[in-house]
């Protein structure tokens, strides 16, 4: 197992509660890749928000909770339709803008996680749809 | 006017009159307008209303009546999927593809739907990946090895009653309910109805003699969704692919 791998589970272990999330899987494809019985906290600066089917994706730069150096993230969402009817806009998030994330993170590691609940700056907070599960970490 | 002409044209109007109501069609509600798939959802799936009036929630899909060898092929995959996604490892579907589902998968409603009642057709709009059906009232059925394959096949359709009977031919081989593989003589028979204000029930019969043993039935229904406008929903941006060593769903990630 790369060392890179090993840091990214310790900070997990640290950070996220590990609790078993019911995910039903009605999409347009499976979120299995996605740890999803760990959740971890990310607040970062917003690099581009893309607004697309078959789901959208905004990017983050969050420091790591344990080691504090900045990572680029790259956030999953439902699709267009579903955050339309969650509440969300096409147009709600611009680069540079703060926000916070509890997401789960890919089991191989990379830098990608799947929303379970977005704050933005004002203090809104958004689901990500039925799909992707609830958020059991604040 | 004389009383005796008179009434010969009256005994000849209570005559006719059981034809001229046969000739008037029966009335019934329009279907048209936006659905939601019933059970109701809400959080982004559906309107989270439920009907004034209760209806019991149809049944869940039942396994399909596969012939064997078919049978225990089917279940095999179905039981390595299911083993390799609680590792992690999904294995590559269409809807990673974003390939539409196809008849009858569509008429599942996982996203909401549209209905539209035209003279001589009926068009069922499904908001996920566009999908789009067009059914022909009392058109002539087509043949299965006249129809050229497509996802939502050839459908055909009438009322009988207040019963819409649709009935589908021509679906592609590679279009697959559940995993379920079909041959080009699959039939999907529906059956749609309004069983209360505001649900609609499908009654979905496959047949297939080359597959099935016998008529593979379920029911969905919907919920009228009033005022729902119904999304765009097209692929630009998938960043799904299936790993060309593993085998396996995932996401490109830079």
């Amino acid at each position: 197992m790369p060392p890179r791998r090993d840091r990214l589970r310790l900070a997990l272990a640290v950070i996220a509660l590990a609790l078993i999330s019911i995910t039903p899987v009605r999409a347009h494809h499976s979120f299995a890749p996605y740890e999803t019985t760990v959740q971890m906290k990310l607040t970062g600066v917003v690099s581009e928000y893309r607004w697309g089917n078959p789901h959208v994706y905004f990017e983050i730069d969050a420091p790591d909770a344990s080691s504090g150096q900045t990572r680029h993230w790259l956030i999953e969402c439902a699709s267009t339709s579903i955050l339309n009817r969650a509440g969300w806009k096409f147009n709600m998030l611009k680069p540079g803008d703060t926000v916070t994330v509890i997401v789960s993170p890919l089991r191989n590691g990379d830098p990608a996680a799947l929303l379970k609940q977005l704050t933005l700056a004002d203090g809104r907070q958004f689901t990500n749809g039925a799909a992707a599960g609830r958020a059991n970490i604040q | 006017m004389t009383l005796r002409p008179m009434a010969a044209i009256l005994v000849v109007l209570a005559a006719a009159a059981p034809l001229l109501a046969q000739t008037r069609p029966p009335a019934r509600p329009s279907i048209t307008g936006s659905w939601e798939g019933y059970p109701v959802r809400g959080d982004g799936f559906g309107s989270g209303v439920q009907p004034k009036t209760r209806v019991p929630p149809p049944k869940p899909v039942p396994e399909a009546p596969l012939r064997q060898p078919y049978l225990d092929q089917w279940r095999a995959v179905q039981a390595q999927n299911l083993e390799l996604t609680r590792k992690g490892l999904p294995p590559p579907s269409s809807g990673m593809a974003c390939m539409p589902e196809g008849v009858p998968g569509m008429m599942g409603a996982t996203f909401p739907m549209e209905i539209l009642e035209t003279p001589g057709q009926v068009t069922i709009i499904e908001e996920a990946f566009n999908q789009v059906r067009r059914i022909y009232l009392n058109a002539p059925a087509v043949a299965p090895e006249d129809a050229e394959p497509r996802f939502a096949g050839h459908s055909t359709g009438r009322w009988e009653g207040t019963t819409l009977v649709v009935t589908t031919v021509g679906v592609k081989e590679s279009v697959r309910f559940r995993n379920v593989p079909h041959s080009m003589k699959m039939r999907v028979t529906e059956r749609m109805r309004m069983v209360s204000d505001e649900i609609l029930e499908n009654q979905v019969t496959i047949e297939d003699p080359d597959y099935l043993t016998g008529p593979w039935t379920w029911t969905w229904m919907y919920k009228r969704w009033p005022g729902y406008k119904i999304e765009e929903y097209v692929c630009d941006d998938n960043r799904y692919f299936e790993d060309p060593a593993l085998k396996y769903q995932r996401l490109r990630v830079n």
